[in-house]
């Protein structure tokens, strides 16, 4: 009870931001992959892909947000990286609280949103909406980015 | 109310005591219990002083013996100023316009009565049973007042709407004031001469989770109720002006309870008002009428209405979610869209994959260049104008043309310098009106925080690339 009633506050950073931080995964990307360059379109799409969350989750704020910090911490889980977020402990513990009163079907969808949202799986039902906000804003600010990259390079 | 406007007038700096009595912490009053009034309750009785012409010492004298018991201080020490203080007594809540119109107290209801049985316990069925009989003393109500008031905040207490009462106080209520917010009143007249307590203290109690306070406060409605109705039937002929007051001040309760409905309908779902005092750390919930007043319910009920709240946030982000009503659907809604903007993502991708498998290639050099212009115009002197892009004026042909020809020349050649900041800005012009910012930017104001975090991070580019810097 003893949380302050404070505004939600969803602010995202600017598109450039994540601009930025996209073309530089990608060019870390293709660093990368500069010497084995026969690979598959398919793990390019997976990298591209992952690049862009990564990328988006770092220019959202890096570790501030429950998303941004799941997202990397899965991002480095999958690079075999050992990170380590000083801030918060990890959560292992599911905060979901069942309660029969609640509605079932608005429960159904909530948990389909927590697998959605990365990280949602720790989240209270109100934590989960503010980091779904955030989340929607940043991913649709990427969608842009990526669709802009896209329309600059396609049109040959 | 003219009686009370009158004392405003005639006691401007009332309402100054109280305030300084408000803040006190409440602990402060009930230290002292064993001293008497005079001594124990210094401000307020400063306030006394100034409030009433009769000797306080009076007072003190006289209820010294009670107020050994506890901290009831407000109604011993108003206790026997029968004219006086009851002008002033009934006029004095009005005086405090900060506290939400909680109006007025009620000196009948304790301070009228011989303190005789103020050593009973505060036993709520006793009391009641004992309060018909008109030498019962307040003393013992008094003091569960008094006890109760550490719960409740002095500040943030006046905000709450007066109106809004749960529904068990409203069933104990006994019906002469027809209005049942009537009762909630009085219990908050007992509390403002002590503390300038205002809280309802049987919902701040439920919210604080403090046991034992809701009960005992309802029983205590109850009972001053009763007494509230007995004292003006019996000892009308000594307190004339006083039953003459009463109507008046019922009807001041009525008027303010009717100024307070449509802040109840309009608070919909919501409970009220919630304190606007960030310092405490709880959070204030009323319980409307008809609601469940346990801690858990009201907890319970804040949760929903926090969520409830950012799904609004979340309704106005998701597009064509405005039409849509039911959380179900709405948080179907959003599921979707969650859905489509990562499908989106990753077609993109796949497009980015596809478009070129040297793209990105070349995408490197752009970044690098782009990294580089940002560099130079963060740190350096701005070797470009901050108005690069308007200067040079748009190409027609688009980003493809630029990109390919500056492939073709990486390819070929190394850039020398000037041709690669040139087509830097052509860059930027060709590009989306999405993504121009990115190069504006970079060219331009050079202490956004985006510039800086962008140099932090092409920290791992590759120095070969630094030559190109002018």
């Amino acid at each position: 009870m003893a949380s302050a009633d404070k505004p939600i506050n969803t602010d995202v950073p600017e598109k450039d931001v994540f601009a930025l931080h996209f073309l530089q995964s990608l060019s870390n990307l293709r660093r990368q992959n500069t010497f084995n360059s026969p690979e598959k379109t398919n793990d390019r799409v997976k990298k591209i892909k992952k690049a862009a969350y990564v990328s988006m989750a770092r220019a959202a704020g890096g570790t501030n947000r429950l998303w941004s910090r799941a997202l990397l911490r899965r991002a480095a889980k999958e690079n075999n990286k050992i990170v380590r977020f000083p801030r918060r402990k990890k959560r292992v513990t599911c905060l979901r609280r069942r309660s029969n009163r609640r509605d079932p079907v608005e429960e159904e969808e909530a948990e389909r949103l927590r697998n959605l949202v990365p990280g949602g799986g720790g989240m209270g039902t109100s934590k989960l909406m503010e980091e779904t906000a955030h989340y929607i804003k940043c991913l649709s600010m990427q969608v842009k980015v990526m669709q802009c990259l896209v329309d600059g390079l396609a049109p040959k | 109310m003219d009686v009370s406007e009158k004392d405003e007038l005639r006691n401007g700096d009332t309402t100054v005591n109280y305030d300084e009595s408000a803040n006190n912490p409440p602990p402060d009053w009930r230290v002292s219990g064993s001293n008497p009034v005079s001594d124990s309750y210094p401000t307020e009785n400063l306030m006394m002083e100034t409030l009433w012409y009769d000797p306080t010492n009076v007072q003190a004298v006289g209820y010294g013996g009670f107020n050994g018991v506890n901290a009831s201080s407000s109604s011993s020490s108003f206790r026997g100023n029968i004219d006086r203080s009851l002008e002033i007594g009934w006029s004095l809540p009005n005086l405090l316009p900060p506290k939400g119109g909680n109006g007025m107290f009620l000196p009948n209801a304790s301070s009228f009565l011989p303190p005789s049985m103020a050593q009973f316990p505060a036993d709520s069925g006793f009391i009641e049973r004992a309060a018909r009989f008109s030498l019962f003393s307040g003393g013992s109500f008094s003091d569960m007042m008094n006890q109760q008031q550490p719960l409740g905040n002095p500040e943030s207490v006046g905000l709450f709407l007066q109106g809004q009462c749960p529904s068990s106080e409203v069933n104990v209520v006994g019906g002469a004031h027809n209005d049942a917010s009537a009762v909630m009143k009085e219990t908050n007249k007992q509390n403002v001469p002590v503390s300038g307590n205002v809280s309802e203290d049987t919902q701040s109690s439920g919210g604080n989770g403090q046991k034992g306070g809701e009960t005992s406060s309802k029983g205590f409605d109850s009972k001053k109720r009763k007494r509230n109705k007995q004292n003006a039937e019996a000892d009308q002929s000594q307190r004339s002006q006083q039953s003459e007051e009463e109507p008046d001040n019922n009807g001041g309760d009525k008027k303010r309870n009717d100024e307070q409905s449509p802040n109840k309908s309009n608070s919909g779902k919501q409970q009220g008002k919630q304190a606007s005092d960030p310092k405490d750390g709880y959070i204030h919930v009323r319980a409307r009428r008809g609601q469940a007043t346990n801690s858990h319910s009201l907890a319970e009920r804040v949760r929903r209405e926090k969520i409830s709240e950012r799904m609004k946030f979340l309704q106005d982000l998701v597009p064509g979610c405005n039409k849509v009503t039911g959380k179900a659907v709405m948080l179907d809604e959003i599921i979707n869209y969650v859905q489509s903007l990562q499908r989106q993502v990753e077609f993109l991708s796949m497009k980015l994959a596809t478009v070129n498998p040297q793209m990105d290639f070349n995408l490197e050099g752009l970044l690098a260049k782009d990294a580089l212009q940002l560099r130079a115009g963060t740190s350096s002197a701005t070797p470009f104008p901050p108005n690069m892009p308007i200067v040079y004026p748009p190409l027609p042909h688009g980003f493809m043309q630029q990109t390919l020809s500056c492939m073709g020349r990486t390819v070929s050649s190394p850039l020398s310098p000037p041709i690669n900041g040139g087509y830097k800005r052509q860059e930027a012009n060709g590009w989306e009106g999405d993504l121009q910012n990115v190069i504006q930017i970079n060219y331009g104001a050079g202490d956004v925080p985006s510039d800086s975090q962008a140099a932090a991070t092409d920290a791992s580019l590759p120095s070969s690339n630094m030559k190109v810097e002018p």
